[in-house]
């Protein structure tokens, strides 16, 4: 999109580990304003993007801006202005609700931090857990507490790995809605998931990566006007990549 | 799980680090035979494997959640009884069985080997490790037995533990004042190392076999699991902290401690317990070295007892729940400095009780300078050799003897100088340099290990 400012630029991002290419020289933008959907089935290298993305491993070549700046040199700074949902972290068990939310308030120093909560605890509708440890959270739950922790901080840009993992039906729609909302209010969100229907409701642009290398990126809209269905389209490329 | 933690030699290394300390051991005993006889050493190594197996029992009351949290299938192990045609009974049993094999494999086995293996140097029968083997076993067993019982009892009933407690304290104070109370009596696999007889080897098997037995017949995995609920205590915590800095992250480690499994019990069991043990043992050398002033032992020991709070505010965490947010390694480890200097206030009381009761308090200023040097000190290696995992560091054999090789001499020359004078004492404010040196590298050191490629 061009002009647009560019919130995510990957550049021949690599990531080995010994013999295992996990990312193989993937390059990809992310405009802002963008709902950016990486799609790939399990071990395709999804979660290992967002990670170096977001300054938790380094690669092991190429480079990657986020907000303009570089996640391997200034991983810390990253992780100041993003909110990351990573796939399979819990929050620590003998906080409740509402003071792990307020433990991570007080890492970002925010203010308001009461409002801020209340919002998440109604959007999300768990307000009558708010007092519960964490370890007695439910699964479901847990999940609702991630994404509040994650735009607690009103990030302009949110990687979130695997985002509806463990939601109902009902908060999944919630939480899609909240997704297109906060886009169209000018914030740009990165997902990566192996759900198409996630990508094909609710992205703008997708990128399909299979055994770490990018076998596509483009609009959603361009694979609805020839008329494919996103589940046929993610299954030739992936199969004609020698995939299962 | 240890194996596969730290490979296969790097975990079977570690008996073998047992065994090499345990020889080496042996064999100074004769130098210093005229300060402390070699009965006190026994004494000591029946103290110490009696303790050992408190810790191990200990484990299984609160390494509940620490289980979850690590591992998981532990969990589905202890809970197969819900979907699998096996009892609860069986399970603990098994389990039991396990942690006595496993443990005197570990620990006694490779100890009585080094022992045994010295004893052609040092002029004693090798029979007698046979015997310091099935003495100190039943002395391990007799330590996991108490506290696996204390646990079930626990798991039934809160008020049934504090009763029990109650009326062991109320005995073992008479018992005090009617002079009854000896080391043999205290520890009576210590007895039967003395005197081979059968009667305190039954008196032992007695105390070994019936409260193991009833922990196994009345045990329950149905722990009293309520779903709990808390008002914010971290803010107003955080703001009585302030002062601090990292007042949220000390803040969090109270709450963690306070809340998880075993809450303050843990202090009880795994801390204030074997502290009492130290110093009834101290009281009892004391008689045999004139010179040896207790309190300042006991300040050592307690320094070195103090290290493992750090274990405590480690046990319930792990730097994998901050990489999704601006927190660098280095302020998670200090944080937990923070945290670890607060909570000394304990020992510190403890030291300041220890002071008061013992018409010791001339030498309190020396003792407390100790506690403070060495507790630092032990904590500094602890954070250079195990980051945020000293739970799961420590069994490895090469950390563990590095951890040795690195607290034994300090420990042993502040001792032997504070026989010489308790002022000496003094001199252990020299470990406060190395411990900061330390501190600075481990917390680099673990900022890339953490973070590897960083």
């Amino acid at each position: 999109m061009a002009g647009m400012r560019q919130m995510i630029e990957v550049e021949r991002l690599t990531k080995n580990y010994g013999n295992v290419t996990a990312v193989n020289r993937v390059s990809f933008s992310v405009a802002e304003g963008e709902l950016f959907g990486l799609l790939g089935p399990n071990g395709s290298g999804k979660t290992t993007m967002i990670r170096m993305l977001t300054g938790q491993i380094p690669p092991t070549s190429g480079s990657a801006r986020v907000m303009g700046l570089d996640p391997a040199s200034d991983p810390i700074g990253v992780r100041r202005l993003v909110g990351i949902i990573p796939e399979q972290e819990t929050p620590p068990s003998f906080l409740t609700a509402e003071e792990y939310l307020h433990f991570v308030a007080s890492i970002r120093n925010l203010d308001a931090v009461d409002e801020r909560c209340d919002r998440w605890f109604d959007l999300l509708e768990f307000g009558d857990k708010r007092d519960v440890l964490c370890k007695d959270l439910s699964r479901g739950t847990r999940q609702k507490l991630m994404v509040a922790q994650a735009f607690l901080h009103e990030p302009r840009l949110a990687l979130i790995d695997e985002p509806l993992i463990n939601l109902d039906p009902i908060m999944q729609r919630t939480v899609k809605d909240f997704l297109k909302s906060y886009v169209q209010g000018g914030g740009t969100v990165f997902i990566s998931t192996h759900i198409l229907e996630i990508a094909e409701e609710i992205c703008d642009r997708i990128g399909i990566i299979h055994n770490g290398r990018l076998l596509h990126a483009g609009p959603v809209e361009d694979l609805v006007a020839t008329g494919r269905h996103l589940e046929s389209f993610f299954l030739d490329l992936v199969r004609g990549d020698g995939g299962a | 799980m240890h194996s596969t933690i730290f490979g296969s030699l790097g975990f079977a290394l570690f008996p073998v680090v047992i065994g090499v300390f345990a020889f080496l051991g042996s064999l100074v005993l004769p130098i210093f035979a005229d300060v402390v006889p070699y009965d006190m050493v026994a004494l000591f190594a029946h103290a110490l494997f009696l303790l050992m197996g408190v810790m191990v029992g200990s484990f299984g009351l609160m390494g509940r959640e620490f289980m979850n949290r690590r591992f998981g299938q532990a969990s589905l192990i202890a809970y197969a009884s819900r979907s699998l045609p096996v009892s609860e009974r069986r399970i603990f049993a098994a389990f039991l069985a396990k942690d006595t094999v496993y443990y005197i494999l570990l620990y006694v086995l490779p100890f009585a080997a080094g022992f045994t293996a010295a004893t052609p140097f040092i002029g004693l029968e090798p029979g007698l490790a046979v015997l310091a083997f099935v003495s100190l076993a039943l002395a391990f067993l007799l330590g996991l037995s108490a506290v696996c019982f204390l646990s079930t009892l626990y798991a039934r009933s809160v008020t049934l533990l504090a009763g029990t407690a109650a009326v062991l304290a109320v005995a073992g104070l008479a018992a005090l004042r009617l002079g009854a109370i000896t080391a043999s009596a205290v520890l009576p696999p210590y007895a039967f190392f003395l005197d081979p007889a059968p009667e305190p080897l039954a008196l032992t098997l007695l105390l070994i076999l019936l409260p193991a037995a009833a922990s196994v017949l009345f045990v329950t995995v149905e722990y009293p699991d309520r779903t709990k609920r808390f008002r914010n205590r971290l803010d107003p915590l955080a703001g009585r902290l302030h002062g601090f800095g990292s007042s949220h992250f000390i803040a969090k480690d109270a709450l963690d401690l306070l809340r998880s499994e075993g809450g303050a019990g843990k202090v009880i069991f795994s801390f204030l317990l074997p502290l009492g043990l130290v110093w009834v043992c101290l009281q009892v050398l004391i008689r045999f070295i004139p010179g040896i002033d207790p309190l300042v032992v006991f300040a050592v020991l307690l320094g070195v007892l103090s290290a493992t709070i750090y274990n405590w505010l480690t046990e319930f965490d792990s730097f994998s729940s901050y990489t999704f947010l601006p927190v660098e390694v280095s302020e998670v480890i200090d944080a937990k400095l923070k945290s670890y200097a607060l909570a000394n206030l304990l020992p510190i009381g403890v030291l300041v009780l220890a002071a008061t009761t013992s018409g010791e308090a001339g030498a309190f200023l020396p003792a407390l300078a100790a506690f403070a040097s060495v507790s630092a000190y032990t904590l500094a290696v602890t954070v250079y050799l195990t980051g945020l995992h000293p739970n799961v560091m420590l069994y490895s054999a090469g950390v563990f003897l590095r951890y040795l090789l690195a607290i034994s001499p300090a420990l042993l020359l502040l001792i032997f100088v504070s026989i010489v004078d308790p002022a000496y004492a003094a001199l252990s404010l020299l470990l406060i340099l190395p411990a900061a040196f330390l501190l600075a590298r481990g917390r680099t050191r673990w900022q890339a290990w953490e973070m590897p490629g960083y």
